[in-house]
This record gives structure tokens, C-alpha cells and sequence, in this order.
């Protein structure tokens, strides 16, 4: 028995007469009006939207790291745009379907959330940039570096949150599979913006910090999407 | 949208040929055209048709409604009755699948093919009714007799069902095989019948089962080499043989 013989057996696909539709689906369709339908942007724009509103105005209001000024421009720019890229493609990996599609594609979603978080650790740790006497250690602030860690990393939780609750709204009845791994990218997204925001706010730069501190809380909130997306989406549906 | 695209094809053939000054408005065309078509809708008819017909019914068209039911109900159903075997049961999934697709009609990215998006509920549907008979360990009839499963051959076919004898699979053959595909996990099976029975690609596969397409091609791979082993084994495959034809006397 070979594969084609399987092939064989198996193909074509067979034809089945479906029963007619049940009376409450018929009572249904006589009541349905039209409906506005999706647009394949609308759930990215509306959670863009608000969710960068917090991050937005910490940046506006928050007082910039010392070191900004002493930090290569090259890095500084390289380093926020690969934030700003794992923050938009795992967005969008979560959000929008591909061209031709209803439904946001989950296995897309986890891989491209995946190598965001993968890119980001990788460049904290090979390329994470200090200036000695300028930058801050977090022993500089009366802190061990597991509570600056904790508190960096708690702030990105902050900062995933709105990302986390308004793409759950957004996505109440759209993701009837692969809810974990739609929530993961979205998580990691909201993560990758609160590296973002901490790339230009936080005063600790040394290696251990950032890959632990700031690159740690985008796993965390990656892993808080992929867990949380799936519970609330099966208590609604 | 088809005939623009094979207009645009013929266009690409002679493109080359053309001066610079006509290679432009043909290039921002064919960019428009990308741009504005849904790729996958526009190569594959099938596909341009259900939109159109889910289109119309988003719409409101009750007539709609019963078209995409005539083109898609009885796949779904093959679909589900291949991975619970029980007809009754499968038939109620398809009613739950197209009222769920009815009140998540205003979901639909117009232009999309409809048809995975329609998978993926029903596949839904069937996971949340697998829950609910492991919670119910035992499915009686209003009578308190236990419900009998259908025979049905390979493809889900319920051997009731009409169907031309030419195109039904040898019935023995299909009951070994039938048997093997049942053995396999529920995992393995969804992907055989996805990408093999149902005919739906890999990223297509994919997005129904909420998963990879590396998972979707794995697990197809392995279903294939766990059931070359199922039928090989003597009893499963003196089912799966096809009988020899008896000598006109």
C-alpha cells in the first residue's frame, strides 16, 4: 500500500446532499437586514489608535533618559525602529487577514510575533549600548537590578494593556481558531511598544537590564496575550 | 476582476516589446489591479464566486443566502460527518456553522473567500460539540436507545446517500481505509481530510485548524506514514484490498 494507492481511495472529494436549512435558520434569513460589513484595516487602525494614546503621552510627558544625547544617533535610531517594526508587524500579523481572507491567519501571527521577540532579544543582546558615567546603573538609583527588571518590565505590562484589551474587543468574533497564538502576537506588540517608550525613558542601559527588564516584559506580555485571549474569547463565544 | 487579470497576462507577453512610453500605463494597471483585487479571489473562480454570492447576501439577499447554502452545505457536511462519523450530529453542526456564519455575516472582509472562513467556524463548531459529548458521555435517542452511527464510506459520504455507483469508492476498500483514517489522531485526521479529501491548501488548512503550515504538512505526513503502517497490517488491509471480480459463468 503505497501513498498514491491512499490518494487513490481518497480522491475525489465526495459529494453529500445536505439536508435544508433548519426553520430558525430560514426565521433568520426571512428577518436579516443588510450589514455593514469588515474592512481588513478597521480592527488595526481602531486598536493603533487608541492604544498608542498612553504610550503617546508618556513619551510627551515622561523626562527623556540622560543619556540620550551621549548614545550613538545611529544606535539610538536603529534600536527604536527595530521596536517600532516588531511592534507594527506583530500588530498587523495579528489583525489583519491576508489579501483574500476573513480571518486574521494564526500560524502568520505566532511566527511573525515569534521573530519579533527573537529579533529584539538577539539585538539586546549583542548590541545593547552604554555610555560610562552618563548612563545610569540601577545601582546609581538605590536599586538591585532585579527590582529595576521588575519595574521596567511592569511598565511595558502597562503599556500592553490597552493593546491587549481594545484588540480582544476588536477581535470578539473574528478568531474562532488559533486564539493563542493571534493573542501572543498581539501581546508581543504591546510589548514591543512599551520597549519602545523605554528605549527613550529609561535611564538603565547596561546588557542584563534591557534583556531582562525590557526585552523580558515584551515575552511576558506576549505570553499574558496567548494566555488571556483565549480564555475571555471562549467566555464570550 | 478575472478578465482584467488574463487581459493583464496577455499584456505582460507583449510588454517587452513596446516602447518605454506604453510599458507605463500597462505597469500602473497591472499595479491598480493588485492593489485593489484580492489576489486569490481573482485567480480562482470558485473562490470569486462564493464572494460574490456572500457579498450579495451581507447585502441582505435571502436568495443569496440559499446559493452559498447550495455551494457550500453539503462540503461542510462531508467535512464534519468525516470527523465525527455520526450523520445526526453533523447535520446539526452545519446548522449551527451557518447560524453562526449568519450572525457573524457583518465580520466578512468583502471581495474574501468566504469558503476557509466558513471551515473555520464549522471547525470550530465541531471542537465545541466534541467538549460537549465528552461532558455527556453517553448519546441517547428520545426513546433511550443508544444512537446508531451511519455507515459511510472514505470521503463521508453516507453509504444512504444517492450517488452514482461508478464514482463510490470499492465499498471494502473504503471501509479499511475508512477504519485507518479513524485510528489516526484527531489532529492527523483533520489535516488528511483538509488538504487531501477537501481539497484546501496548506495555508488555508492552516488558518481552519488554527495552526501552522508546517503543523498542517506535518501532521499530514505523519497521518500518511501512520496509515501506510494501519494498512499494512493484514486485517486492516484484507479490508482495504479491493475484491477480485468474480468470472462471468
Amino acid at each position: 500500500m503505497t501513498t498514491k494507492d491512499f490518494d487513490d481511495r481518497a480522491l475525489p472529494p465526495g459529494r453529500i446532499d445536505a439536508p435544508a436549512p433548519s426553520p430558525d435558520l430560514l426565521k433568520a434569513i426571512q428577518e436579516m437586514k443588510p450589514v455593514r460589513t469588515r474592512t481588513r484595516f478597521g480592527a488595526l487602525a481602531a486598536v493603533a489608535l487608541v492604544g498608542l494614546i498612553w504610550p503617546a503621552l508618556v513619551l510627551t510627558l515622561h523626562a527623556y533618559r540622560p543619556d540620550l544625547g551621549a548614545l550613538p544617533l545611529g544606535w539610538v535610531v536603529a534600536a527604536a525602529a527595530l521596536w517600532g517594526a516588531a511592534f507594527v508587524l506583530s500588530l498587523t500579523a495579528a489583525l489583519v487577514p491576508r489579501r483574500g481572507d476573513v480571518l486574521p491567519a494564526p500560524g502568520r501571527a505566532s511566527r511573525i510575533g515569534g521573530a519579533a521577540l527573537a529579533g529584539l532579544f538577539a539585538f539586546a543582546l549583542a548590541a545593547s549600548v552604554q555610555v560610562p558615567g552618563v548612563s545610569l546603573r540601577p545601582e546609581d538609583a538605590h536599586m538591585t537590578l532585579l527590582r529595576s527588571c521588575v519595574h521596567c518590565a511592569s511598565f511595558v505590562l502597562e503599556i500592553a494593556v490597552p493593546f491587549l484589551v481594545v484588540g480582544l474587543y476588536a477581535l470578539r468574533r473574528l478568531v474562532p481558531m488559533g486564539r493563542a497564538r493571534i493573542g501572543l502576537a498581539l501581546g508581543a506588540a504591546g510589548g514591543a511598544m512599551g520597549g519602545f517608550v523605554l528605549h527613550f525613558i529609561c535611564p538603565f542601559a547596561g546588557t542584563a537590564h534591557v534583556v531582562l527588564g525590557h526585552v523580558g516584559g515584551t515575552i511576558l506580555a506576549a505570553v499574558a496575550g496567548a494566555a488571556l485571549l483565549p480564555a475571555l474569547l471562549r467566555r464570550r463565544s | 476582476m478575472t478578465a482584467a487579470l488574463h487581459s493583464l497576462r496577455a499584456d505582460r507577453r507583449s510588454l517587452l516589446e513596446q516602447p518605454v512610453a506604453r510599458r507605463v500605463p500597462v505597469v500602473a494597471r497591472a499595479a491598480t489591479v493588485y492593489l485593489l483585487v484580492p489576489w486569490s479571489v481573482a485567480v480562482d473562480s470558485e473562490a470569486t464566486e462564493a464572494a460574490e454570492i456572500m457579498g450579495r447576501y451581507c447585502r441582505g439577499e435571502a436568495a443569496a443566502f440559499q446559493r452559498l447554502y447550495a455551494l457550500l452545505a453539503p462540503r461542510l457536511l462531508a467535512y464534519l460527518f468525516g470527523l465525527l462519523r455520526d450523520k445526526a450530529a453533523a447535520e446539526d453542526i452545519l446548522q449551527v456553522t451557518f447560524l453562526k456564519v449568519h450572525e457573524a455575516r457583518s465580520t466578512y472582509v468583502l471581495g474574501a473567500n468566504p469558503i476557509p472562513w466558513m471551515y473555520t467556524i464549522a471547525h470550530r463548531t465541531f471542537l465545541d460539540e466534541i467538549r460537549k459529548r465528552k461532558r455527556n458521555r453517553v448519546q441517547l435517542t428520545k426513546d433511550g436507545t443508544l444512537l446508531a452511527e451511519p455507515a459511510a464510506d472514505l470521503t463521508g459520504v453516507p453509504v444512504e446517500a444517492g450517488q452514482d455507483e461508478a464514482a463510490r469508492p470499492d465499498p471494502a476498500a473504503a471501509a479499511g481505509a475508512l477504519a485507518a483514517l479513524h485510528q489516526l489522531p484527531e489532529n492527523q485526521r483533520e489535516a488528511l481530510l483538509l488538504t487531501k479529501v477537501h481539497g484546501r491548501s496548506t495555508a488555508e488548512a492552516a488558518m481552519i485548524a488554527g495552526t501552522t503550515q508546517g503543523a498542517i504538512k506535518q501532521r499530514a505526513h505523519r497521518a500518511y506514514v501512520t496509515l501506510r503502517g494501519l494498512l499494512g497490517k493484514p486485517e486492516v488491509a484484507d479490508a482495504a484490498r479491493p475484491q477480485p471480480e468474480k468470472e462471468p459463468s
